[in-house]
């Protein structure tokens, strides 16, 4: 066997792992990097994790395989918000395309993968909780067995726990920074456990996990890894928490060891992430900037809630029939304007739509100055057709941002300055992710330009010399391979993905309801993303 | 294929949090009146999960967002197996089931 490894770092970024490298903290990345290839992994349009690693697994773009952000519209035109789940990705996935094939594979700890595909092999899915992870695993039986014949497994320290994951998200500091990397550290050990296990005694041709203790550590502590950020006369609580992150990180190097170990000496390893990461010091207050620029009314009787810290906002907060855009929810960095016709009976007239949007495209760009820096908040608007063209764009906002400094704009009302200064700068997602290949095939010392999310599929089906759909939206990375692999292997294009056959979000029987509201408990409890105030 | 009974779809409902029972710290009967919040300690997340159960068994999607909004908006005291049956009824027309 052939083994190819997917070995997932969410939100990695050569920022932080190149200084880690240099400071002997991740030896073993530094021989990957050494004795494979290297090269930035360009995330989506909006880096974003369910797009991401659904673009990851799919070669397919946002627009094509469905999966817009965390949440997705109950319908195209529903206000309606829900958490986005396997049963909205429209895209097969590289699991079943390698078993048309007659190979196996196994899907560990990836989003949007709940209720599991049955492929032949396993899937044990990411942002689930404990109590329904057994029930939305694959096989069944998978977490009884692995709770039976591994020794340490823990399945409530491997699952999400949304509950510990929220109380350290939902105020503005994290309270317990020790407390928040152990509960990593450990998750992502027991997610390892299973890894391993499975290579050892359920081994498949395909492996992918992922392990998101990277980006939840880089969100709420970014300060203590970002080298720029490094103070010249570290303090010995500063000294603690960055010893502590840099041991999440000794041991994620331990585990690539291990993995490369268990695999085999034939097999292929590919480190990859979902988008990168940075400091963002910035903080935008949208729907506030929208009242003051006249898109968004209040309502008065909600003011309690919408100003109230950590509470999420209700679409309800706004006085919808004096409303023309507004933004539900931070995590996408979309504005939906509203339509009357489309939405509900209140918004703009139809006719009005185009320039509506263009207007406040240009008002964003133009007139969303920081008053502290002089600099401009928003480097990029784009429309849905832009950073989600395809057939599924209307699932998207009508526009979504991308903040100078990469940041998540909030949706809290501020009745002061809609822009102001973080005292402290936050982690936030960046587009330059990380590719590093090492192993069987690969050619030692690579430097290859930046490659794509939509890539990597087609990578890997080069590597397990199969063929690639002709609707892969993505190259091969041919360079990354030896010459004597290339030649023997080479692969032309054949047949298109197979039509997923679950039901459709947005199929014509779906409701017709047109109320501009959303959940606002399910929105509340998911403050674990860090995005949410 | 015709509308499911009431009676099916609540066994269906029991059948799935059946499956989850020895994780519930609830060793009480659950019937229609279970409340899930208060009695089966169920956070909006599980909910969440449940949906997305039903939604696999009944091959629907079904708009559990709406359904738990107003529900917010009633202020309703608790949900209830109950109330959740009448939603899935009132929202499975036509339907297919797995088996």
């Amino acid at each position: 066997m052939n083994p190819v490894v997917l070995f997932g770092l969410d939100g990695a970024t050569f920022t932080i792992l190149d200084d880690l490298v240099r400071r002997g903290v991740m030896p073993y990345l530094g021989r990957f990097i050494n004795e494979g290839a290297r090269g930035v992994l360009m995330s989506n349009t909006l880096p974003l994790t369910p797009p991401a690693w659904s673009t990851l697994v799919t070669g397919r773009s946002p627009g094509h395989h469905g999966i817009v952000g965390f949440f997705q519209p109950e319908s195209p035109s529903s206000y309606y918000l829900r958490v986005a789940s396997a049963r909205d990705l429209r895209a097969e996935t590289i699991w079943s395309i390698v078993n048309r094939y007659g190979l196996r594979a196994g899907s560990l700890n990836f989003v949007v993968h709940s209720p599991p595909p049955k492929i032949d092999g396993y899937v044990i899915p990411g942002w689930v909780t404990w109590k329904w992870l057994k029930r939305f695993s694959h096989p069944r039986g998978i977490i009884d067995r692995l709770t039976e014949e591994l020794p340490g497994f823990d399945l409530k320290a491997l699952a999400m726990d949304f509950e510990e994951e929220q109380k350290c998200l939902s105020g503005a500091e994290l309270q317990d920074p020790e407390r928040w990397i152990r509960l990593h550290i450990e998750r992502d050990r027991q997610w390892f456990k299973v890894l391993k296990h499975q290579l050892q005694h359920d081994p498949c041709e395909l492996v992918g996990i992922v392990f998101d203790g990277v980006d939840k550590l880089q969100h709420l502590l970014w300060p203590y890894l970002d080298p720029a950020l490094e103070p010249a006369e570290p303090g010995e609580e500063f000294l603690r928490i960055r010893d502590l992150c840099r041991q999440y990180f000794r041991q994620i190097d331990d585990f690539l060891r291990q993995t490369a170990e268990a695999a085999g000496p034939d097999a292929t390893i590919m480190i990859v992430s979902d988008h990168g990461f940075t400091g963002s010091s910035d903080a935008f207050f949208i729907n506030s900037w929208l009242h003051k620029h006249g898109y968004l009314a209040w309502r008065e009787e909600a003011q309690e809630t919408a100003t109230a810290p950590g509470e999420f906002y209700w679409l309800n907060s706004f006085d919808l029939p004096k409303t023309s855009a507004f933004a539900i929810e931070p995590s996408n960095n979309g504005i939906y304007i509203q339509v009357r016709g489309r939405n509900g009976e209140h918004g703009i007239d139809p006719a009005q739509y185009e320039s509506v949007r263009r207007d406040l495209k240009h008002r964003l760009l133009t007139d969303c100055v920081n008053p502290a820096t002089g600099r401009q908040m928003i480097a990029n608007v784009w429309t849905n057709e832009e950073a989600f063209g395809g057939p599924h764009s209307n699932l998207a906002p009508d526009l979504t941002l991308e903040l100078a400094d990469h940041g998540f704009f909030s949706v809290r009302r501020e009745d002061g300055d809609a822009i102001q200064c973080r005292p402290q700068p936050v982690g936030t997602h960046h587009p330059e992710g990380v590719f590093v290949a090492w192993g069987a095939g690969v050619r030692k010392g690579a430097r290859i330009d930046a490659v794509r999310l939509l890539d990597i599929a087609p990578t890997v089906l080069r590597r397990l010399s199969l063929p690639i759909p002709q609707d892969f939206e993505g190259r091969i990375i041919e360079e990354i391979f030896t010459a004597n692999w290339a030649e023997p292997h080479r692969s032309r294009k054949r047949e298109a993905t197979q039509a997923v056959a679950h039901t459709a979000n947005g199929v014509a029987a779906a409701e017709e309801d047109d109320s501009p509201e959303q959940n606002a408990d399910l929105l509340e409890k998911l403050k674990l993303l860090g995005y949410m105030e | 294929m015709p509308v499911p009974t009431r009676q099916a779809v609540l066994d269906e409902v029991l059948r799935t949090l059946r499956e989850i029972r020895d994780d519930l710290d609830y060793d009480r009967e659950i019937s229609e009146n279970t409340g899930f919040f208060r009695e089966l300690g169920f956070e909006s997340i599980d909910v969440v999960a449940l949906g997305s159960a039903l939604e696999e068994h009944f091959d629907r999607q079904l708009p559990f967002a709406e359904f738990l909004t107003r529900a917010r908006e009633l202020k309703v005291d608790d949900l209830t197996v109950g109330d959740l049956v009448s939603f899935l009824v009132a929202n499975l027309a036509p339907m297919e089931t797995k088996q």
